[in-house]
């Protein structure tokens, strides 16, 4: 088996598992606050969260985004 | 208190409690225990402003949801879920016991694994392309004043995208089929997804007992032999994600 094989696996299996924690299981009805830092940045319904990676990346970016601009 | 999963203990609350000493939450925190009857809920003192949107974090949960599952049945909670407080857990419990345990019931003794069956979208659509060529009496009748139309040439070439598209269909169906019938004698529930994208044309998982699982691994070794234009991958075994079907209320 060569490396691009692992590798694609390694991450069919990370994309897996992200796919169900994120988006699969039991649901909590109530509020979830998911924070970058101690601020709390996104603020929703449990059933209106995070559903992929690339969101989470895209709060992430926001975040850095922010800071540069804060620190000028 | 972060919550990673609702328990089947039973009379196992002692070897519970051995196997939370050797597994940490995430951020490192230690594990602790909400009991209820025969259920208990496993968290985590984290609080709000400490759960990040960071991958490394979502994937050190489904970690600790794991490790438990190898242990015990257990119903995975969704990543982020929190409680103020144990007694608000214990309500919540309470409150939900009965759909708990049927959800438990469901999933007992039982794992999850996932297939995705790959194509090579151009290469498939070409191969059965030729295996069902258009007949020419399927083709629209010709224009008896202009033989060469482009309305003509442009209603073909519809005809053959939509045939194009039913015959991948039939083909996707048929192989779901082939699989299902593996699945039958595995005594397993699943569900499919059809063309989640053009490569990806089957997205499926299956909820089966324990030990069943090496003869999952042949079924999807045959399928594989059998459909060499295809990739196969199977994952898990998993926590039942895709098989608890409710909302805490």
């Amino acid at each position: 088996m060569n490396d691009n094989v692992i590798d694609r696996s390694k991450d069919i299996t990370i994309l897996e598992v992200l796919d169900r924690v994120l988006n699969k299981g039991v649901i909590l009805t109530g509020d979830i606050v998911i924070s970058v830092a101690d601020v709390d940045l996104v603020y929703l319904g449990v059933k209106l969260m995070l559903s992929s990676v690339e969101t989470m990346e895209q709060l992430k970016a926001g975040k850095a985004v922010g800071d540069k601009e804060l620190n000028g | 208190m972060m919550i990673y999963a609702i328990l089947s203990v039973n009379k196992d609350s002692e070897k519970l409690n051995v196997l939370l000493g050797g597994i940490k939450g995430i951020l490192g925190a230690d594990l602790s225990v909400v009991n209820f009857d025969n259920v208990a809920v496993i968290g985590s003192e984290t609080k709000r402003a400490e759960l990040m949107a960071d991958k490394s974090n979502a994937i050190e949960y489904a970690g600790v949801i794991e490790s438990l599952a190898q242990h015990f049945t257990l119903l995975p909670m969704r990543y982020g879920s929190i409680m103020e407080s144990t007694d608000a857990i214990i309500q919540m419990l309470g409150r939900n016991y009965s759909e708990i345990q049927q959800n438990l019931l469901k999933v007992e003794n039982m794992w999850e694994f996932g297939l995705k069956v790959f194509c090579d979208p151009e290469k498939l659509k070409a191969d059965l392309s030729r295996k069902s060529d258009i007949p020419p009496s399927c083709l629209a009748e010709p224009d008896p004043e202009l033989q060469h139309s482009i309305y003509r040439d442009w209603v073909n070439k519809k005809l053959k995208e939509h045939r194009n598209e039913e015959m991948l269909l039939t083909y996707v169906n048929s192989v779901i089929a082939e699989i299902t019938g593996y699945l039958t004698g595995l005594n397993a529930v699943n569900k499919f997804k059809k063309m989640a994208n053009t490569s990806n044309i089957i997205d499926a998982v299956f909820l089966l007992d324990k030990d069943k699982k090496d003869a999952l691994i042949h079924a999807v070794s045959d399928l594989q032999n059998q459909h060499g234009g295809l990739s196969f991958i199977l994952t898990g075994p998993w926590p039942p994600y895709n098989f608890v079907d409710f909302t805490v209320k």
